[in-house]
């Protein structure tokens, strides 16, 4: 595998969002964030800054996972449609690198854009001055990042198998349920009859758990929860890296079967 | 069919062969909306040689050479480019491609473009620096290296896309309809720079309806129609048969003969 050809194709992905200003937007939502924190501030109420921080904490990662699902659901079907994968592919470039550089680059402009965000919010922090553990935040952005590999694969998977809208739409309802419905699935299996609850098993083996990846509560309620003990992180990046690696395959197996 | 390929002229030039596909035949769709789009071809294009590949719309051209760089996956039949299988992205090292229509990135500069493709074709930074200017000047855009690809018009983004297949220098250039989208200066120039590259020695193997074209700059012509090769021969031999008119002449002769047995 040649990692400099996988790497110029990343490249592609991060030029195009920087200069079509995908994250500009990114950026103007994330000032206006500012001015909220601002506006909290006048109250001076304690309960409300710890609002302000869960709902910070949680609107940055929905924002930057739905910028993660709509980049990676148009790249390849972009690539198709505007025809600009020919002069690629016809480079010594195997469709593995292709895909690999085109995955890398969403997951790495996803980042920034996230890291854009958790700027915006530390900028807060020092304006509210506001105390952070950094332990448990450090690990809430380490899972944030799996979450975005996981979310970065999904969406190419989705958009090998529908198009670019119903990708959007699919990969945007399984984030939805994958970081707030599935967590009350134990409840839900415990109600249910024995086919639902057959059902309910399948959908745990193909929909990764993301609230797992959510440690907003416990970075704003630092103070009484501990950081994630090592065990726990450790099995997190597999469970993260078992996801990134199935989705990632299967977009990898329909591509390649993919007459051009 | 009278064709190099059954008159054992790959047996005397089998170490210069560049593109070798036997018995290849490919289909789109499926049950009964299938349609054959090529019949089980054979031909071979040789080092040095300048081959036109022409025929109708829908005849099976870019069927042809969508399979020969690896794009689509031929139902039966072997390919190999400079020996080896097309499905190897190594086959793809020597080559230097232009698709009939593509848009380049238009968020791109020309010059970060020309270095995607190039670093892609394993030159390096300052191979990169030396080539770009050259080979955009090459191509009659000298001096737009820092615009955005989406203020190049449609004769521009062909210009741009001979010169990315031109960058790595690549000894295979196939072009699958080669002037499209070219004015007539355009295709003027684009001539004259096939000419020298065939004066250098580099094969060169394209598609297209300008039968003019293809009469001053091939020496073997391959006809097809209805994914079946009509014509494999050199151009010299195609134009004799037609009382030495033009291809053109060739061309329209040898479909309404076709039209006829039918």
């Amino acid at each position: 595998m040649k990692i400099v050809s996988t790497l110029s194709v990343a490249r592609t992905v991060w030029l195009e969002a920087l200069r079509r200003r995908d994250i500009y937007a990114i950026v103007i939502i994330s000032c206006v964030l500012m001015a909220v924190v601002m506006g909290l501030d006048f109250f001076h109420l304690e309960g409300l800054n710890k609002f302000y921080r869960e709902f910070a904490l949680k609107f940055m990662s929905t924002a930057t996972a739905i910028t993660v699902i709509v980049l990676s659901a148009r790249q390849l079907p972009r690539e198709f449609e505007n025809r600009t994968i020919y002069p690629l592919l016809a480079r010594p470039l195997s469709r593995f690198e292709f895909l690999l550089g085109k995955f890398l680059g969403v997951w790495l402009t996803a980042l920034f854009c996230f890291g854009l965000f958790m700027v915006v919010f530390l900028l807060g922090m020092a304006y509210l001055q506001t105390n952070l553990q950094w332990a448990v935040f450090l690990q809430y952005l380490y899972l944030q990042t799996m979450m975005m590999g996981v979310l970065a694969a999904m969406g190419f998977v989705l958009s090998m198998l529908c198009n670019i809208d119903a990708a959007i739409a699919f990969g945007s309802l399984l984030f939805l349920f994958g970081s707030t419905m599935a967590s009350m699935m134990n409840t839900v299996y415990e109600l249910s009859t024995p086919v639902a609850q057959w059902m309910l098993i399948g959908l745990t083996w193909f929909i990764p758990q993301l609230f797992l990846f959510d440690l907003s509560e416990k970075t704003v309620h630092a103070d009484i929860w501990p950081p994630v003990s090592f065990e726990v992180m450790a099995a997190l990046t597999l469970y993260a890296l078992l996801f990134i690696t199935v989705y990632f395959t299967g977009a990898l197996l329909l591509f390649r079967r993919k007459g051009l | 069919m009278i064709g190099y390929y059954q008159q054992g002229m790959n047996e005397s030039n089998s170490s210069s062969c560049v593109i070798d596909v036997k018995k290849l035949e490919a289909s789109y769709g499926k049950g009964r909306e299938c349609t054959q789009a090529l019949k089980g071809i054979c031909f071979q294009v040789h080092r040095g040689e300048c081959v036109g590949f022409i025929g109708a719309n829908g005849a099976g051209k870019s069927t042809t050479l969508k399979i020969l760089m690896g794009f689509r996956f031929p139902d039966k039949g072997e390919v190999q480019v400079f020996g080896r299988s097309v499905g190897n992205p190594e086959s793809r090292e020597r080559i230097g491609y232009l698709p009939e229509v593509a848009l380049y990135y238009p968020f791109m500069k020309a010059r970060e473009l020309l270095s995607l493709y190039g670093g892609l074709g394993g030159l390096s930074r300052s191979e990169l620096q030396e080539r770009i200017p050259l080979v955009l000047a090459r191509v009659g855009l000298g001096g737009k290296e820092n615009d955005l690809l989406k203020s190049f018009s449609k004769g521009m983004q062909q210009r741009l896309g001979i010169a990315q297949s031109l960058i790595t220098e690549p000894e295979l250039l196939i072009y699958d309809e080669l002037s499209s989208g070219l004015d007539p200066l355009g295709r003027f120039e684009l001539r004259e720079l096939l000419k020298d590259l065939k004066q250098q020695g580099r094969t060169i193997f394209f598609s297209s309806h300008e039968l003019g074209e293809v009469e001053s700059l091939c020496d073997r012509v391959i006809m097809i129609h209805q994914g079946e090769i009509l014509r494999d021969a050199p151009l010299s031999t195609l134009l004799e048969e037609c009382g030495d008119r033009s291809l053109e002449a060739f061309y329209i002769q040898t479909l309404q003969q076709q039209h006829k047995g039918a």
